[in-house]
């Protein structure tokens, strides 16, 4: 029970490592919980690529692990530079007038039409709106704890816990963190082709420190990363909103997101498995790239350093990734000029991370590169209706669909759509065309492997369709630094 | 925007009532789990698991072990192999069967310890070193 403990507590390591970075002025603009959460992932981005680095030159894991991922995080202040600084302490009149007025965009650089928008608002409003809000955000805090609990609660109760932590996200770990790195001698074992070899190694790097602190790794433990990393998510999903709007909408736009994970998570029993991590830095990742903080270089950086944290917790990270990157530009080409540097810094981190696992994979004769279920040319068209119907029928297994049903009938209820919910629509639909192709090129029945793994893999998408029913209630997003959230 | 704001908190309303109607109120949801899969979609776990963690302290690291299932089910062994790799660690798994196929009679001789899940052996293969409600754990005689 002892070693659970640690275990669990293990994971406090990682806003620390992160901390160096998120300290820069530049990512003032977010409050503490919501920095801590975005240290905690950088945190952990760093801790496992330098696990990664260190299998790479055959040194062994040990507490140097964390001082040199500690250094990266230093060193990455180097990159936000002036600019943001100056983007970040000098505020604008207008701005400087809104804090005088207790405006929650006040401060610190607030995109003057922004908020000159919600100082309109707030005038019109008048005290009733702020009881309307209060009321709201009370009511929106709730429900998102409610959800949080039943995570926790079918966690606990073993209602939603992965066959997968069992088969070899645990095992790897388990074995990695005795061998004190990536052990390719069990990777290269005989009848042990079942556990991925290629499968990218944030999760087991971070399940297999904990089990070096705790002296082995405890598996109900590690259940308990559902719901801890939908807590992570929450906080940072209201968080990264709130630079842009009132606590009502962001609390609200949360709750409907968390909520909507906490019931697909439930049901496709993803407890202990990749799931949480990969939605906690692909959603991350969206929702402060539509923030006003993507405006700036560290808000680009930090937004990069979550995808590189997709990228490596599972495959399907890495076309979300690439999708996430060029949608990006697309969509919001003012503030994504010069591209080169925009997509340099959206990509950079995911480019070196993946790209230290595939010189391990390549160098150790372990793989080169990610493997399908077949042959990615031989696609079966013919299925297509036949896939359709068994993503349908697993997606209905999974609450009822709910989870995808409800926020995107929110996004066509709120009204009318601003063209930056191009950007998350359009992340959703390419992960869901990723993994469709996927089953279309799946040499053995594909109604089994989606039966197992639709619900989980297209969770990432009902999150999305509640930030864009968010981003559609929102204005187009500034040219500007954002405001504190 | 009041709106939107509403249509959210109803659409968590409805979610977060789902989430709790899903949990297993009637399989003990404030109960202390036996295990990790207790309760869930892969409960057929739940057996070999208890079996598994008892025969840990039971057969040395290094040591060759056969986990399998009586009545033989294949793909039933094919699972029990990985669950063995996962939580009897440093020993070396013999897999009864793999993706459903059945290893070959040979290839399980090296077995020094065999886990039976399920009812016990007929012929017994060796000296009984615990029996359980989920199954048996033996040292096998030369």
């Amino acid at each position: 029970m002892r070693g659970g403990y640690l275990w669990i507590a293990s994971f406090l390591l990682y806003p620390i490592v992160g901390a160096p970075l998120l300290k820069h002025s530049a990512f003032r603009v977010f409050r503490f919980p919501t920095r801590v959460v975005l240290s905690g992932g950088v945190g952990m981005v760093l801790v496992s690529w330098t696990m990664t680095l260190f299998a790479l030159l055959g040194l062994r894991w040990g507490p140097l692990v964390v001082l040199v991922s500690a250094a990266f995080a230093f060193a990455l202040r180097l990159v936000p530079g002036r600019e943001d600084n100056e983007a970040n302490e000098t505020p604008s009149p207008r701005a400087a007038a809104g804090e005088r007025e207790g405006s929650p965009l006040a401060g610190k650089n607030a995109p003057a039409a922004t908020e000159g928008r919600i100082l309109a608002k707030r005038a019109a409003g008048g005290q009733g709106e702020g009881r309307f809000d209060r009321a709201t955000t009370l009511v929106a805090y709730a429900l998102l704890f409610l959800s949080l609990l039943a995570a926790l609660a079918a966690t606990m109760a073993a209602r939603s816990t992965s066959p997968d932590l069992l088969l070899f996200w645990g095992p790897k770990a388990q074995q990695f963190a005795a061998a004190r790195t990536i052990d390719v001698s069990f990777l290269k074992a005989p009848y042990l082709e079942y556990v991925h070899v290629y499968y990218p190694p944030l999760v087991t790097n971070v399940f297999a420190l904990g089990a070096m602190i705790a002296g082995r790794f405890p598996w109900g433990a590690a259940t308990l990363t559902f719901p801890l990393f939908l807590a992570a998510t929450a906080i940072g999903i209201a968080g990264l909103l709130r630079t842009e709007v009132d606590v009502a909408p962001a609390a609200a736009g949360s709750s409907l997101a968390t909520s909507a994970l906490a019931l697909a998570g439930i049901h496709a029993s993803v407890a202990g498995n990749a799931e949480p991590f990969l939605v906690f830095f692909e959603i991350l990742a969206v929702a402060l790239l539509l923030s006003p903080a993507a405006a700036t270089i560290g808000g680009r950086l930090l937004a990069g350093l979550l995808l590189a944290g997709a990228a490596t917790a599972k495959v399907e990270g890495l076309p979300f990734v690439l999708a996430a990157a060029v949608l990006f530009v697309l969509a919001d080409r003012g503030r994504s000029r010069p591209v080169a540097r925009t997509l340099l810094l959206l990509l950079g981190p995911a480019a070196v991370a993946l790209g230290s696992w595939f010189a391990f994979g390549k160098i150790n004769a372990l793989f080169r590169g990610y493997r399908g279920y077949g042959d990615v040319l031989a696609v079966r068209w013919d299925q297509l209706s036949e896939i359709a119907t068994a993503i349908g029928g697993a997606l209905w297994k999974t609450g009822y669909a709910l989870p995808w049903l409800v926020p995107l009938a929110v996004w066509v209820l709120a009204g009318r759509k601003k063209r930056r919910v191009f950007f998350p629509m359009g992340v959703a639909a390419a992960l869901l065309g990723f993994l469709v192709f996927t089953y279309l090129t799946t040499e053995s029945d594909p109604r089994l492997l989606i039966g197992w793994s639709a619900a989980r893999t297209l969770s990432p998408v009902s999150a999305l369709l509640a930030l864009a029913a968010f981003a559609s209630r929102t204005s187009e997003p500034g040219r500007s630094a954002p405001s504190r959230g | 925007m009041k709106r939107a704001v509403l249509l959210s908190l109803l659409g968590s309303a409805v979610l977060a009532g789902f989430s709790i109607a899903a949990l297993p109120f009637s399989r003990g949801l404030f109960r202390a789990p036996r295990t990790p899969y207790d309760t869930g979609d892969a409960s057929f776990a739940a057996p070999a698991w208890i079996l598994l963690v008892r025969a840990e302290p039971l057969v040395p690291r290094n040591a060759y072990v056969l986990v399998r299932s009586e009545p033989v089910d294949l793909n039933l062994d094919t699972y029990l192999h990985r669950f063995a790799v996962a939580l009897l660690p440093g020993r070396q798994i013999v897999p009864a069967a793999r993706w459903g196929v059945a290893s070959e009679p040979k290839d399980l001789e090296i077995a020094e310890y065999e886990v039976v899940v399920g009812r016990a052996p007929t012929i017994p293969p060796g000296r009984l070193l615990l029996e359980a409600p989920e199954g048996t754990v033996w040292r096998r005689e030369r």
